[in-house]
């Protein structure tokens, strides 16, 4: 169903604790950061993460081959897997960052308008099945079932293509419970 | 805990709590996406064994693993950290929390962990800027507020890795 066009305005986040000072910051922390004597800012939720560089290396490169990895699941697929997981956890930044990506690669706005607008019986079969998919599994405890998978077959996903959004979702159970529980999100100064 | 694997396809931690074999159909998806069962392994010893403890001892760790894993009503995984635990030699208190109780004589720096791990786990939606000052007031650091919090957001990662290839592993 065609949607009216809709823009998320991005929001800023903001740390509850005070992130590392790049003019204080240990070798270890400078090198998880990547900070280059030429390079631009580093931003508030990499210095909030900084604290304990070893994690934040670590989880980083799983995110981004988890979220960018060639091949397998389409990326407008992995984004509405990352949006579903953030709206169940109430992740209200990770949430239009994610929307915004998968209207960019879906190249429209009407997934992310429906579920905004609460028109999910707007939804295509496939994004339907992967929202639901997405919110099931993020619960606590997890509340995806047999019939979860079979919709996302009957969609046409094969097994690796399940296997990415498995992993795109439970990501999101991850960088959900960082970026909502250690700060909160702002709708930009000027926006 | 087991140690990182040291060859391409050995059998790692998923794979225990999945009760995958090599050449099982899970077992040979998951090596399509070896940067992921790699990754994957890296980030628990990150969070569970890592170089910096920040004061938050292993033992600890493990203890909250098995509590966030019961939590999600994973039972091979929850065995696996148990286990981990056992092999650490816990104290009476860690032993306590694995199981799910928030011991009478736990401090407020304990207590205040076992509640945010809880409430976290269960319900992310509505921390709060409050949750966070409160674990700071019972004196935990910054680096150990972040390093908690990588450590409970990891085992709601893998709880849901492992719910989802349950489903997956079951061919319809």
């Amino acid at each position: 169903m065609k949607m009216p066009r809709i823009r998320l305005k991005s929001l800023d986040w903001h740390p509850y604790i005070e992130p590392v000072e790049i003019a204080s910051a240990t070798a270890e922390q400078l090198s998880a950061m990547k900070v280059t004597p030429s390079g631009g800012k580093i931003s508030s939720y990499v210095r909030t993460l900084a604290h304990d560089p070893e994690s934040y290396l670590a989880r980083t490169e799983l995110f981004n081959t988890i979220m960018y990895v060639e091949g397998g699941l389409r990326q407008q697929d992995r984004e509405l897997g990352a949006l579903g997981a953030s709206l169940q956890n109430g992740c209200r930044y990770c949430s239009v960052v994610h929307a915004q990506r998968q209207a960019k690669h879906a190249g429209s706005s009407d997934t992310i308008a429906a579920i905004m607008q609460e028109r999910e019986d707007a939804l295509s079969p496939r994004d339907a099945a992967i929202l639901t998919f997405a919110r099931a599994l993020s619960v606590t405890p997890p509340e995806a079932n047999a019939k979860h998978i079979a919709e996302l077959r009957e969609v046409g996903m094969d097994d690796l293509e399940i296997l990415d959004l498995i992993h795109a979702i439970a990501i999101f159970g991850w960088a959900n419970r960082l970026m909502h529980v250690l700060g909160h999100a702002e709708t930009k100064a000027g926006a | 805990m087991p140690e990182l694997p040291g060859t391409p396809g050995q059998a790692d931690l998923l794979d225990q709590v999945l009760g995958l074999k090599t050449g099982d159909f899970l077992s040979e998806l998951r090596r399509l996406r070896p940067e992921f069962v790699d990754g994957a392994e890296i980030c628990r010893h990150a969070v569970l064994s890592p170089a910096r403890d920040q004061g938050l001892p292993q033992g600890l760790r493990l203890a909250l693993a098995a509590r966030m894993a019961r939590l999600n009503r994973d039972d091979a995984l929850t065995a696996i950290y148990d286990q981990g635990l056992k092999n650490v030699g816990p104290d009476g208190l860690q032993a306590k929390i694995a199981t799910g109780n928030t011991p009478e004589h736990a401090d407020i720096l304990l207590a205040a962990i076992l509640r945010h791990c809880d409430l976290i786990t269960l319900d992310p939606r509505h921390a709060a800027k409050s949750d966070i000052e409160h674990l700071a007031a019972a004196g935990l650091t910054n680096p150990q507020i972040v390093a908690l919090s990588e450590l409970i957001a990891f085992v709601n990662f893998q709880t849901r890795i492992t719910a989802g290839l349950r489903l997956l592993g079951v061919r319809g």
